[in-house]
Order: C-alpha cells, then sequence, then structure tokens
C-alpha cells in the first residue's frame, strides 16, 4: 500500500503545483502588447510572410480574422517532434527529440494503462479476450516499449551533450544534471524492469488497476514484488511530482508563452475587454524611487502617465 | 583558446571582464578585410576616471563610481528594491506575465545564441550571448529575493551581489538591441531581449541610471521642449520651411506642408531626427500625400511633431508619457487616424505597445506608413516610371515593425512596383538581422560606444548589405533601403565607418524618396549618389 500512498501524494502535487502555475497566469494583469511574428493563427495569406492585420489599409473598419487550423498545423509538429529545434539547434535536437518524444509515449502509456484499467474494471477480475483489451493491450506494449527505448537513449544522450557541449556545460547547474539524470533514472529503471521481469507490462497494468481502485490487485503479480518494479514506482511517481516544480514545467507552460504572450495580438477597441483589463491597470499606484517617476504610492499610472515630469535627469 | 566567462564571474573584480582582441571579430570579405584586424580604440583614462568600465572596451551609460563603502552597499539595496519590484503588478502591470515566464522556463540550451548578431560579430564572447543577463538577473533573483535562495543557489547557479555586478549589469543591459531574434528562435519561448528590457527599466525607474542620449536628452528633452532633436515648435516650423524650399529647387515641384489642420483625415507622425538629417524624407511625404490627394497635416504642439518614444527601450513611465501626448495631440486635432511615418520604435511604441494604455477617445487607429504608401502607390492614381530607379535596391526590415508588428509585405509590394532591381537581403522579414543601432544604440555615442557599435552590432546588416549586391560592379552606385530613422542613422554610419560609398559605392535612404523618384511627374530625380543624379540620361 506504501507504493500507492506515494504514487496518489505525487500526483496530488502534480496537480496542485500546475494548478497554481495556471492559476498565477489566469489572475496576472493584462500585460501590454508584445507579439513576435510570425503569429502563427494570423490567416495563410499572412502567415506566409509572418504579417499580420495591421498590414491592412484601416485595419481597425475591418472584422479581425484567424485561422486555428494554421495555428494547429504549427503547434502540432512542434509539440510531437520539437520542429523548432530541429530548424534552429540540429545537434540538440538529436537527442531532445527522443527525450521528449519518450516521455510523451510515457505519458500515452499510461493513458493506455489506464484506459485498459476501465475496461476491466466493472467485474474486478479480467475477462478473458475482447477486442478492445486486446488492442488496449498490444498499443500498451508498443508505446512503452517504443517510449523506453527512446526515453533512455534520449536522457543518456541529453546528460552527456550537457556534460561534454561547454556550451552548455558552463551554464548547468547541479540541478540541471540532477533534473536529467532523475528522468534517466525513471527510465532505466522501467526499461530494465520490462526487460528482466514484465515484457508484456502486465505488472503496470496492475498497479494502474490498483491505482484506481485503491489497491486491489488485478492479478497475482505486483511489480513491486521486484526491485526494478519497485523502483519504477517510486521514479516515476516522484517524477510526476518534481516535473511542475521546476522549469520543466514549460511542458504545459508553453501554452501560456504562445498564447498569451507571443501571439497575443489582440487589439484594443473601445469598450472593449481590453479596454476594461487596462482601465484596471491604469488604477494601480507605482512605487518606483527614480525621482522623474514622480511616484509616492497614491498617484496612479494614469496621473502619472498624463503629467509632465518635473525632475528631468 | 578562447576564455570563457560565466554569470558567477559578473561578481568578480577585473579591470575588464571581456576584451575584444584584434581578430576576434567575424571577418569582413574584400575590399573590407582591413577592418578585420581592427578592434576597438581603448576608452581615454582621464576621461572615464570616475566611471564604471570593468565591463568591456565599452561605455554606454558611463555611471559614476561610488563615492565609498556605504553609497556602494545602498546602490545594492536600490537595485534589490527595484528588482522586487519588477514583479509586482502595481509596479510593472505593462510587463509581468512575459517576464515571469521568460525567467522561469529557460532550458539553457542555448539555441539562442547562433540567432544573436552581437553574440556571433562579437567573436562569440560569453557575455554577449543573450542568455547570460538573463541568466545573471535570474541568478540573483532566485539568490536574494526568493526564500531560502542563500541555500538552494548552491544547487541552481551561484552569484555574488556586489556593486560591480550591477555596475557590469547595468552596462550589459546596452550591448543588447533589443531585436527579440533571439526569442524568435528559442524552443520554450523565452525573450532575452524582454528580460534586458526589463533589466534597463529597473536601473532607471529605480535607480535613475540610464544613457542620456534616452532619458536626459531623449524622453526628457522630448517632453519639456518637445523633440529628442532639442528643436522646440518653432524651430520644427522653420525647419519645414526649409524642407519646403529645398524640395522645390531639387524637384521643381512646389510643395505645401500643413500644420495643425484640425478635423484632417491623417495626423502624419515623423521622426523629428528626419528634419534635420533627412529633409528629403519629409519632402517626399508631402509630395506623395499632396499628389494622391490626402487630407493629412503635421502637428506643431509640442511633442506632437516628434514621433519617437525612447521610453520603449528603458522606462515604461516616460514611455507612457509621451505616448499619452501623442495621442492627445491627435485627439484634439480630431482625425481620423495618426500614420507612422518612417520610424520603426515609434510604429511599435504608438502601434503597439500603447494599445494598451490608451483609452476611450485617446485610442484614436493608428496605421503604419508603410500601408499608406501602399494604397498610394498601387492605387494608380499615381503614374511611376520604374526605369528611374534603375540600380540596384535591397530592403532593410526594421525590427520594429516587421518582427513586432508584421509589417513585412506593403513595402515590398511597392519596391516590385517601382524598383526593378531591387533584390532581398538573407534572411529577411521577420527573420532578418537589426541594423546594430536599436533600442538607442543608433543615437548613443559616448566615448567610443560609437566604434563598438560599428565594429560589433551593426557588423552583421553590413555583410548582409554586402551579400545582397554580391556580384554588382563596385562602380555602379547601390541603393540601401531603410524605411526607419533610426536604422537609417546606423546604416548611414556603417556606410562612413567602412567606407562603403568609396569602395562599393553603395548609398542609402528611405522608402520614400524611392517613390518620389519614379514618379512621373516629377521633373529631376531627388536621389543623388554623390554627385551624380540617380537617373540615366
Ligand atoms: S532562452 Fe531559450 S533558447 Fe536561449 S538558452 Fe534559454 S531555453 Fe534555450
Ligand atoms: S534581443 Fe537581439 S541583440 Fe538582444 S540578445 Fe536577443 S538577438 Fe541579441
Amino acid at each position: 500500500m506504501g507504493f500507492y500512498l506515494l504514487s496518489y501524494l505525487c500526483i496530488l502535487v502534480f496537480f496542485l503545483a500546475a494548478g497554481c502555475h495556471v492559476y498565477r497566469q489566469w489572475t496576472l494583469p493584462m500585460h501590454v502588447r508584445w507579439e513576435l511574428y510570425p503569429v502563427q493563427h494570423e490567416v495563410s495569406g499572412k502567415l506566409v510572410h509572418g504579417g499580420s492585420y495591421m498590414e491592412d489599409w484601416n485595419w481597425w473598419e475591418k472584422e479581425q480574422r484567424s485561422s486555428f487550423l494554421n495555428e494547429l498545423k504549427y503547434m502540432v509538429p512542434e509539440i510531437l517532434f520539437i520542429r523548432g529545434l530541429w530548424k534552429e539547434n540540429r545537434k540538440l535536437w538529436w537527442v531532445s527529440f527522443p527525450f521528449h518524444f519518450g516521455l510523451y509515449l510515457m505519458i500515452a502509456t499510461f493513458g493506455l494503462l489506464v484506459l485498459h484499467a476501465f475496461s476491466v474494471l466493472p467485474g474486478g477480475a479480467p475477462p478473458a479476450g475482447g477486442a478492445l483489451r486486446t488492442l488496449l493491450s498490444g498499443m500498451t506494449v508498443l508505446t512503452g516499449w517504443v517510449g523506453l527505448i527512446l526515453g533512455v537513449t534520449g536522457s543518456a544522450g541529453m546528460f552527456f551533450r550537457r556534460l561534454i557541449d561547454p556550451e552548455l556545460r558552463d551554464y548547468s547547474s547541479f540541478v540541471d544534471y540532477f533534473n536529467i539524470v532523475f528522468i534517466f533514472l525513471f527510465f532505466l529503471f522501467a526499461f530494465l524492469a520490462c526487460l528482466f521481469t514484465d515484457p508484456l507490462l502486465e505488472g503496470a497494468k496492475a498497479y494502474t488497476f490498483g491505482l484506481l481502485t485503491g489497491g486491489d490487485s488485478l492479478n497475482a503479480y505486483a511489480p513491486a514484488q521486484t526491485f526494478l518494479g519497485g523502483g519504477t514506482i517510486v521514479f516515476a511517481s516522484l517524477l510526476v511530482a518534481y516535473v511542475p516544480l521546476t522549469h520543466m514545467s514549460h511542458m504545459f507552460m508553453k501554452y501560456f508563452f504562445y498564447h498569451n504572450v507571443k501571439w497575443d495580438d489582440a487589439p484594443n477597441r473601445r469598450g472593449g475587454p481590453v479596454e476594461a483589463a487596462v482601465l484596471k491597470n491604469l488604477a494601480l499606484k507605482p512605487t518606483w524611487k527614480a525621482k522623474h517617476v514622480e511616484a509616492d504610492g497614491r498617484k496612479s499610472w494614469q496621473e502619472i502617465a498624463s503629467s509632465a515630469p518635473k525632475e528631468m535627469k | 583558446m578562447k576564455e570563457t566567462v560565466k554569470p558567477s564571474d559578473m561578481a568578480k573584480p577585473s579591470e575588464c571582464l571581456c576584451h575584444i582582441e584584434p581578430g576576434d571579430l567575424s571577418p569582413l570579405p574584400p575590399p573590407y578585410e582591413d577592418f578585420n584586424e581592427k578592434a576597438i580604440p581603448p576608452l581615454n583614462p582621464e576621461k572615464v576616471k570616475h566611471i564604471e568600465t570593468s565591463l568591456d572596451d565599452t561605455v554606454a551609460i558611463g555611471i559614476p563610481k561610488p563615492a565609498n563603502r556605504e553609497e556602494e552597499e545602498e546602490l545594492v539595496r536600490r537595485f534589490l528594491s527595484g528588482l522586487k519590484k519588477l514583479f509586482e503588478k502595481e509596479n510593472n502591470w505593462t510587463f509581468l506575465q512575459p517576464l515571469l515566464l521568460s525567467m522561469e522556463h529557460c532550458t539553457k540550451c542555448q539555441t539562442c545564441s547562433d540567432a544573436c548578431p552581437v553574440y556571433e560579430m562579437s567573436g562569440k564572447k560569453d557575455i554577449h550571448r543573450p542568455m547570460f543577463r538573463a541568466e545573471v538577473l535570474r541568478r540573483i533573483y532566485n539568490k536574494y529575493l526568493k526564500p531560502g535562495g542563500k541555500i538552494t543557489a548552491k544547487l541552481t547557479g551561484d552569484i555574488d551581489l556586489n556593486w560591480t555586478t550591477i555596475a557590469r549589469l547595468a552596462e550589459l543591459s546596452y550591448r543588447c538591441t533589443l531585436c527579440r531574434r533571439c526569442a524568435t528562435v528559442c524552443p520554450i519561448g523565452v525573450d532575452n531581449g524582454l528580460i534586458n528590457h526589463e533589466i534597463r527599466k529597473l536601473f532607471s525607474q529605480e535607480m535613475g541610471i540610464a544613457p542620456k542620449e534616452i532619458h536626459e536628452k531623449g524622453t526628457s528633452q522630448q517632453l519639456r521642449v518637445g523633440s529628442s532633436t532639442g528643436m522646440n515648435p518653432l524651430a520644427a516650423k522653420d525647419s519645414v520651411d526649409f524642407i519646403q524650399e529645398e524640395m522645390e529647387e531639387i524637384t521643381g515641384w512646389k510643395v505645401d506642408i500643413p500644420w495643425d489642420v484640425e478635423g484632417a483625415d491623417i495626423l502624419l507622425l515623423h521622426n523629428a531626427g528626419e528634419m534635420l538629417a533627412w529633409p528629403e524624407n519629409v519632402g517626399a511625404f508631402a509630395i506623395i500625400f499632396q499628389a494622391a490627394g490626402l487630407s493629412w497635416t503635421l502637428s506643431s504642439e509640442t511633442v506632437g511633431y516628434d514621433a519617437v518614444n525612447y521610453g520603449l527601450w528603458y522606462d515604461d513611465v516616460q514611455f507612457s508619457r509621451v505616448a499619452v501626448r501623442h495621442a492627445e495631440i491627435a485627439r484634439r486635432l480630431k482625425v481620423k487616424k495618426i500614420v507612422m511615418g518612417e520610424c520603426g520604435h515609434a510604429h511599435k511604441a504608438l502601434t503597439v505597445i500603447a494599445d494598451r494604455l490608451l483609452t476611450g477617445d485617446l485610442n484614436i487607429p493608428r496605421e503604419s506608413a508603410m500601408v499608406t504608401l501602399e494604397k498610394i502607390v498601387l492605387g494608380g492614381k499615381l503614374k511611376f516610371d520604374p526605369r528611374r530607379n534603375d540600380f540596384p535596391v535591397t530592403l532593410h526590415d526594421p525590427c520594429n515593425f516587421v518582427r513586432a508588428m508584421g509589417i513585412v509585405e506593403p513595402q515590398r509590394r511597392i519596391l516590385r512596383k517601382i524598383a526593378p532591381r531591387f533584390r532581398e537581403m538573407t534572411p529577411h522579414g521577420v527573420d532578418n538581422y537589426c541594423c546594430g543601432g536599436g533600442s538607442g544604440f543608433a543615437i548613443m555615442s559616448p566615448y567610443n560606444f560609437e566604434a563598438w557599435r560599428n565594429l560589433v552590432s551593426s557588423r552583421k546588416k553590413f555583410l548582409q548589405i554586402l551579400n545582397a549586391f554580391q556580384g554588382e560592379p563596385a562602380e555602379i552606385p547601390k541603393y540601401v533601403c531603410a524605411p526607419c530613422s533610426n536604422c537609417k542613422g546606423a546604416i548611414r554610419d556603417i556606410i562612413n565607418f567602412y567606407h562603403a560609398e568609396e569602395r562599393s559605392r553603395i548609398y542609402y535612404g528611405g522608402l520614400v524618396e524611392l517613390i518620389v523618384n519614379a514618379m512621373a511627374d516629377m521633373k529631376k530625380p531627388l536621389i543623388q549618389f554623390g554627385d551624380d543624379p540617380s537617373w540615366k540620361a
């Protein structure tokens, strides 16, 4: 039961930490525009050269159009294949791609394991056969194995690249190495566990089933009975809790980078929601100390912006 | 072997943290190889006796050395209090979200380094890596402002905080042109240009530290006198009177530049530097608008005749004040829209950044002159003879309205129509390289900073220009079209510095000059190449 408690706790930490990140982003004041072109939701005629709606004469008289399809066309290869890195930093891509894709496949494997667990939930014990379960089992084995092989090689590659390449080494701290080693150990334990004790991921299925049922066993075999299986559970659980506490949270925070900054080109229209947010911001009272700012904590941004400074230096 | 400089070295005392030796800089092709052994001329020890110079071979701000230890400690305290404010919504709602995201998610992959022209051209000096200064700030923030930071710093990256660290960081924030090319390639979306912008703000808004040219003689002078050039309204009107006469003399076209016309459709905002340095630009705009029959006006109100807003580069408060003044003037004139002349940073300042500052009737539509001009040139009302522009032309993309606003094609569609020998630089459009004069550099020349700019930050642009004209005979004149005053200033300086007019006959100018030069109604050419007219006999 100790393993399950650890996993539950780590999942809770994940949701709390990720929730905090997301909540903080949502509650931040609207910032000034700082988009960077190409903005990928632009319509094709503009996107092809990185243009914007501001290329149109009297653009404010037109309805603003955007293309979700164009955004997807960019996002999908970017997320799945890290296309940006392929283009800009090929030598890192060769290790970064297997590393990331390995992680994605681990997430996919876990998703399949959960689906599998649901498919056997009602009776508690698995009835034999069933096309769906066979399909799920097959896919689990495939994503699991491919993910583990990519993950082991990718994380080992990332580690050595960081160690060997002076460009990376000179800026790496203990934590940077620790993060990669941590992920590598997870992949390694999981890989060895599959190789030596659980090639068809039966143990993983059993454990996931147990996670959903508060510890009920799916079958007689429990992965925690082996050192490698137990290690995998510990590392996987801790990793789930650890990711959102570090800069690795970019896995989901990238959403805000793109949608709230790089592609946030929403114009301020009179009486619209942007204007309302701006008015709220302008009522804030800064306390910057340089003389020319002339802030005293009582004057608002609006008042300061409408005044000429007395102090000119 | 290349000497490595790490972020933690910023705190270690030394006379010069990063020195460029002759031969370190990226090589230039013939006939410019003689510049490959050039280094930045040494600072005059007498002149810099009392200022901070321990970062590298140049000085952009010239921060006075503190008189004693107490003063140093007070400055460190001020720095930390400013740093804290960068993360407070009351003080920094303007950029809080982008800053937080960029501060927390860098994976130190160095993808951004190769995208940075300053880093590449400097001979890949560590301090010019885009993430270097961001990492310095990040480490200080994590160690000195986060709970338990002094312990976790040993694990996440340590740095000592003393006056040397701070003085160097302030100077270092003026070695980046804020071109944001690094941000376009970051696989995460981290924007080191933005972090640099925030460092500049901290120094200005909390500590009152900023280069004289952009604060005292820049925004402050603009708000007080009317223009960062020092021109008051009367002087501006005089200049424009002179421009009218000059234009008539040069082109044979009677130019009438309207002032303060209430109810005009368009308020045209020029960078006032054009009136002094490139009067033909102001005149060419007038000719085109007049010929197209537009209803337009200039404003002679204080600040209203100078589109610049240097606040964009270093200070949100000064930025807001200038932007509000521009909008108030347009409101008083009851114009339908403001058209931004050929000034890139002014475009971004008033059109995009101030968009979330101006509310109600101050939120008057703003349009890029590139768009207005495209409408005119492609509209068919004016007749053009492109053969008049029968010389090689290349286009510089100002970062501020190309990468930061997505105004990419209008100027190209114009050039394709009026300049038959137009060719692109490589790369161009949103992937362009900065002119090297961005973020205030074009107007900053204290000590030996101008030499640093020409040798380092503008070097990539110079290489791009040479490449664009590769294969063209040295003796034929070539035109770099730079539709932005700051870029034009930087390009003028590199042409002079590298003797590119003498060696390759490279000239520069704006877009409107090319348009007027190709107008069928013109009796004489507007563009001259030295003493030669641009029209072929
Ligand atoms: S800013 Fe982006 S590209 Fe540069 S080191 Fe950080 S993560 Fe890599
Ligand atoms: S903003 Fe431009 S100059 Fe500054 S670090 Fe990035 S690429 Fe280099």
